[in-house]
């Protein structure tokens, strides 16, 4: 077998793996909770559910069944991904996770796209520059030490509350988008742009700077078409990191500003121990973290061919 | 929506000024900081040049204007659009505008016609006699006919339904009988008299027994309301348009024919703060909840309408177990309602929008009774220091107290789904004060299922917080009587036993004779608040907002707007 | 600590910290970083040197801003907020610094034991931190307050599953590297007890690195603890945890946005100098110059 092939099968056969300990550990957690699943999916504290109807409930999601039928009817249902119904809800998790994916890709890709963008637009304008670089430091280390819960309430007291300048509710259209991404970009920019000017650093200092210059290439030129090709690597290997900070953080910035999608879902299935969902969006992120984490190796390989060579 | 498009454009530009950047420093800065500058002042013009001035709209109008669509604001989810179903006064809210009951509450104690236009009791006080109004169809067309009524009752009873309150409120049900198309006729098992408040709620709403017919997953709402149901989006919204065809409104309603309003938005908005922006920046017309804290600078801005609307029913108490532990002792039980000074929590944590409670009952509840306050162990912190005493409870090391080993501390469950109102905020308070006469308050933060189970069912509480909103002194009765505890379906979470409280609120409830009622519900309200079974804290205020385009607004016996006369001024 | 430095000269690798010393007085920001997060840190110990009465409530005096006696205002309930940052040390870095240094153990111990263990056990103990590492930390935390439920314990907890995966690497890593290193080779030529090897020679050389990862990672976890109780899943009011106070005064933005300014800064201030110490003691050990 090829090295790339071999590689990529070993990365798939642990991706399984993951999943199937995510999906283990959450059936287990499910069956670990003291109060009674049946009563969270009669409806909780108001719907004061009669025993008969709670009867009905449990044989309804097979809540009657030895542990071990339940652990294999789950599994069973998983493979076919079918991720069960929702217990607060009363949905299936499929639907619910489908309906509010397209609000948290929405937020997860601005903030991305604006993390990346200012990172590369920082490094660029300061690398190698003492001052600015001092000034662009320290303001790196701020953003990257602030929680992005605070940044969004006080973006939403600033801009929202007291300027009016973006609408308070709301996740239709681009407007209600721009808060909510600055909010959970700047962390991640700043880690960025740390990185981002210590490779384009490094890149300045090799010959081939010095051959663009005595050519008379201007020092923006030089930046932006050499030596950023040359950062992208070590920023490329960070890019697994920042997946994982923009799926947690989504969770709390959705929170703050009140926004629709999976974090929301989440955090309130967290809290009412509503473990379909807990399953459902544990599972699907941890297939997505595996699978960009594969691409990103893959793609690290084809830009270095050493690592490809010494794998 | 013309804001939002704008502000996409600051955003577009600014990889154009990182491009302007190639071709040297200085210059490219200076263009990177003009973009962005005219990106912002571009913004500024824009929002606020589109901006709602809800004053504005105030001149010149005439005459109700049909057309457009409200979106009403609120917290709070629900499980099931079904009103037999659910029990949450979200579900009741939304659902008042789909459905029609058979007969309108007109007062504390007084009924008018709706669907019903008039009715009979027997002497027995166990059968009604409805006689419905004609020519009244629901929205999917069933005509509306004594075989409805007979298919909604059947069905908020039926196991099947998993109903809980709506069939609580009509447990004495028995049958009912269609006489013919106009005429049905309804009978208890036992004489009740709060039956027509019950059939006054949105949760007895008169539904189509087409819709009823079909499998649960299928579900619509499908009422002869004003407002058709059009769609449903979990936890974001619900949508309503109108019922074009409505001529069946309640008794005393002051407009008739079908409602000015297009369409009804219900966006669920459950934090405080982001809801009360989304009015103030004129995202919404309308929002339920303003929070206490915000009023005061809602009515300064100008442009909205604030309505004040104290809930009738039981207020929002703090309920002591009387079985376990230190509580089972009265002496215990009035001391900690002695140290905690409830007046001046409330007044400060609300802003004094909420009136400060001192009985169970609201005082817009009829058979409230001003003169049971007299029996409530008040703030007195020497007197509560004093009693505990008298009980044996001595302070111990670390200022709690002590007696037998054993410290006095009280479990006190915080459900955080349930919280509302900063009532954690208010709790905090009471657990500060009650440290104060030595008295330990825990609040193990708790799911659903356990707090249902362990809790509620299991009885390992000394205390659990709720108000109960429903405009009869009936709730008593769901609150105090013995046979009405929490695994039973009964909000009796002070798990009182008392003889002669059961006989007081079974008598009130079966009687026909108001004073003797009076009289009852009287003696109950003395007898908790002497025993400490309670310790009322505030009374909940429907705090509601409307921006000052919206006309017409009126609300029913339950708080809830009535949005049928409801319409948008310039 | 003296204890850990004396094992740590033993080794190959100074201690990060003499490699400071040597270079003369640290950077002023450093210096400040590190003197902010001992004051934090002493705060946590004993709060009583700083405020009194965290949760003693004065409802008419609610919501105010600096004034005289509460020069941070007071909250909601009328405490004073000065009092409940102080006090608010000891759950925020309980949850904070505490999960890191459990996590730090856990993963000493699994990391050894990987890299020492038999093959087999010490194989599938590396796969099983690879499986934990493909989630993201947060989720991971969030997946474990589901099970276990909401609380400061469980929160620390959470974070401790969350982050040791990642110091059981690195120290097997390290392990491996000292374990083939001549000096051990010698010594288990020497016919010396091998739990001998492990403590005297091995375990010291896998200090160094695991503490300059910890202080790198206590901003980390700091943040991912105020993010839990933010989310009212961590400690509760009225514990005056500081993401739990900013959770509370989101209700009051509108009336006194001081009440969520200070909390916010108090988290912000005491990662970004556990942070910066932490990349000054890196860029020490890794031998490169602090900018």
């Amino acid at each position: 077998m090829p090295p790339l092939a071999r590689r990529l099968t070993r990365r798939l056969a642990l991706t399984l793996f993951v999943l199937w300990g995510a999906a283990t550990f959450a059936f287990a957690g499910m069956r670990l909770v003291p109060g009674d699943p049946a009563r969270v999916i009669a409806g909780g504290v108001q719907a004061n559910a009669t025993p008969q109807v709670l009867d009905a409930i449990r044989a309804e999601y097979g809540l009657r069944e030895p542990i071990v039928v339940q652990y294999a009817l789950f599994l069973g249902r998983l493979l076919r991904a079918d991720l069960g119904g929702s217990y607060q809800l009363g949905r299936p998790v499929s639907q619910v996770i489908g309906e509010q994916i397209g609000a948290t890709l929405a937020l997860a890709a601005g903030a991305a796209a604006l993390g990346f963008g200012l990172a590369v637009a920082l490094a660029t304008l300061t690398a190698g520059r003492p001052r600015l670089r001092a000034l662009s430091r320290a303001a790196e280390f701020c953003s990257i030490s602030t929680p992005n819960f605070w940044i969004g309430i006080l973006l939403l007291a600033a801009f929202s509350f007291h300027l009016g300048w973006f609408p308070v509710i709301g996740d239709d259209g681009p407007a209600e988008l721009v808060l909510p991404c600055a909010a959970l970009a700047l962390p991640i920019a700043g880690v960025l742009a740390q990185v981002t000017r210590e490779g384009l650093e490094r890149a300045l200092d090799q010959p081939f700077a010095l051959t663009a210059r005595a050519r008379g290439a201007t020092e923006h030129r030089i930046r932006v078409r050499h030596a950023l090709r040359h950062a992208a690597l070590p920023v490329l290997t960070l890019s697994g990191w920042v997946l994982g900070e923009l799926l947690a953080g989504t969770v709390v910035v959705e929170t703050v500003f009140a926004r629709q999608g999976l974090g929301h879902v989440v955090v309130a299935a967290v809290r009412g121990r509503d473990f379909p969902v807990v399953t459902g969006v544990v599972v699907l992120s941890a297939l997505t973290f595996s699978l960009i984490n594969i691409v990103v190796d893959l793609l690290y390989g084809l830009a270095d061919p050493r690592i490809g060579a010494a794998a | 929506m013309s804001v939002s498009d704008d502000t996409a454009t600051q955003v577009d530009d600014e990889p154009a000024g990182r491009r302007g950047s190639l071709r040297s420093r200085r210059p490219a800065v200076v263009a990177a900081a003009l973009v962005v500058a005219a990106a912002i002042v571009l913004v500024l013009v824009v929002t606020t040049g589109g901006r709602d001035e809800p004053s504005a709209g105030r001149a010149g109008a005439a005459g109700p204007v049909a057309g457009g669509t409200l979106t009403y604001a609120l917290a709070g989810t629900q499980v099931s659009l079904d009103p037999a179903v659910a029990a949450t006064a979200v579900t009741g809210l939304i659902d008042r505008n789909i459905f029609d009951s058979l007969v309108v509450q007109t007062g504390p104690a007084t009924f008018g016609p709706w669907l019903a236009t008039k009715w009979a009791v027997s002497g027995d006080g166990r059968t009604y006699t409805f006689t419905l109004r004609d020519g009244v169809t629901f929205h999917d067309g069933t005509p509306f006919t004594a075989e409805a009524v007979k298919a909604t009752l059947d069905h908020v009873v039926d196991p099947a339904t998993k109903s809980a309150y709506a069939a609580s409120l009509i447990a004495p049900y028995e049958k009912s009988r269609v006489v013919d198309d106009h005429v049905v006729e309804v009978t208890l098992k036992r004489p009740f008299t709060p039956f027509l408040q019950a059939l006054s709620v949105p949760y007895l709403g008169i539904q189509s027994p087409a819709a009823l017919a079909k499998p649960v997953a299928d579900y619509r709402p499908v009422g002869t309301g004003p407002f058709s149901y059009v769609s449903w989006e979990k936890d974001k919204r619900v949508t309503l348009s109108k019922n074009a065809a409505y001529a069946s409104p309640p008794a005393g309603a002051s407009h008739q024919g079908a409602a000015y309003l297009d369409g009804l938005v219900f966006e669920f908005v459950p934090e405080d703060a982001t809801r009360y922006g989304a009015l103030t920046s004129g995202q919404v017309q309308a929002i339920a909840g303003v929070p206490p804290v915000n009023a005061g600078r809602l009515r300064s801005l100008g442009g909205f309408d604030l309505t004040v609307q104290e809930t009738p029913g039981l207020n929002y108490n703090l309920y002591l177990n009387q079985t376990r532990g230190p509580l089972k002792d009265v002496r215990v039980r009035r001391a900690l309602s002695a140290a905690v000074n409830v007046a001046e929590l409330v007044k400060n944590i609300y802003f004094g929008r909420f009136p400060v409670a001192r009985n169970p009952l609201s005082r817009t509840t009829a058979a409230y009774d001003a003169t049971a306050e007299s029996e409530l162990a008040s703030y007195d912190l020497a007197a509560a220091e004093r009693l505990l005493d008298e009980a044996g409870w001595k302070k111990g090391p670390g200022g709690y107290r002590v007696k037998d080993g054993r410290t006095l501390a009280l479990t006190w469950p915080y459900w955080a789904e349930g919280n509302k109102e900063q009532r954690d905020v208010l709790a905090e308070g009471v657990q500060a004060q009650a440290k104060l006469a030595g008295i330990k308050i825990e609040r193990p933060a708790v799911d659903t299922g356990a707090f249902v189970s362990k809790y509620l069912i299991g009885g390992e509480y000394d205390l659990v917080d709720v108000s109960f909103a429903r405009p009869t002194p009936d709730v008593l009765r769901f609150a105090f009587a013995s046979g009405n505890t929490y695994a039973k379906a009964g909000g009796n979470v002070a798990l009182v036993d008392s003889p002669r409280i059961d006989t007081w609120v079974e008598e009130a409830a079966e009687t026909s004779d108001p004073a003797t009622a009076a009289k009852d519900y009287a003696a109950v309200q003395h007898e908790v608040l002497r025993q400490a079974y309670v310790l009322p804290l505030y009374t909940p205020v429907q705090l509601t907002a409307f921006s000052a385009k919206a006309r017409g607004v009126a609300f029913d016996a339950q708080t809830y707007p009535v949005f049928h006369g409801v319409w948008l001024g310039a | 600590m003296s204890a850990v430095q004396d094992a740590a000269a033993g080794g190959p690798y100074e201690p990060a910290w003499a490699g400071l010393r040597k270079v003369g007085l640290p950077r002023p920001g450093v210096a400040l970083a590190v003197a902010f997060f001992a004051l934090v840190c002493l705060a946590a110990a004993f709060p009583g040197l700083f405020a009194h009465a965290p949760d003693r409530v004065d409802p008419a005096l609610a919501l105010r801003g600096p004034m005289k006696g509460h020069p941070l205002g007071t909250d909601q309930l009328g405490r004073d907020v000065l009092a409940r940052l102080v006090f608010g040390a000891r759950p925020s870095l309980l949850v904070g610094v505490g999960s890191t240094l459990l996590a730090g153990v856990a993963g000493a111990a699994w990391g050894l034991f990987s890299a020492l263990g038999g093959r087999v056990a010490g194989e599938a103990a590396m796969r099983l931190a690879d499986v934990l590492l493909s989630f993201p930390a947060v989720l991971m935390a969030l997946l474990v307050v589901a099970v276990l439920g909401p609380g400061t314990r469980n929160a620390a907890l959470a974070i401790t599953v969350a982050l040791a995966p990642g110091f059981a690497r690195v120290v097997r890593a390290q392990a491996l590297v000292v374990r083939g290193s001549p000096y051990v080779r010698a010594a288990v030529g020497l016919g010396l007890a091998p739990a001998r090897i492990l403590l005297r020679h091995i375990a010291p050389n896998v200090v160094a690195p695991l503490l300059i990862l910890a202080t790198v990672n206590v901003g980390t976890a700091l943040i991912a603890g105020a993010s839990l109780s933010f989310l009212g899943l961590g400690p509760r009011p009225p514990a005056p945890e500081w993401g739990a106070m900013l959770a509370q005064s989101r209700d009051y933005l509108d009336v006194s946005w001081t009440l969520a300014l200070f909390p916010g800064a108090a988290i912000t201030l005491t990662v970004l100098s556990a942070t910066v110490a932490g990349r000054a003691l890196q860029a020490r050990y890794e031998g490169r110059e602090v900018r």
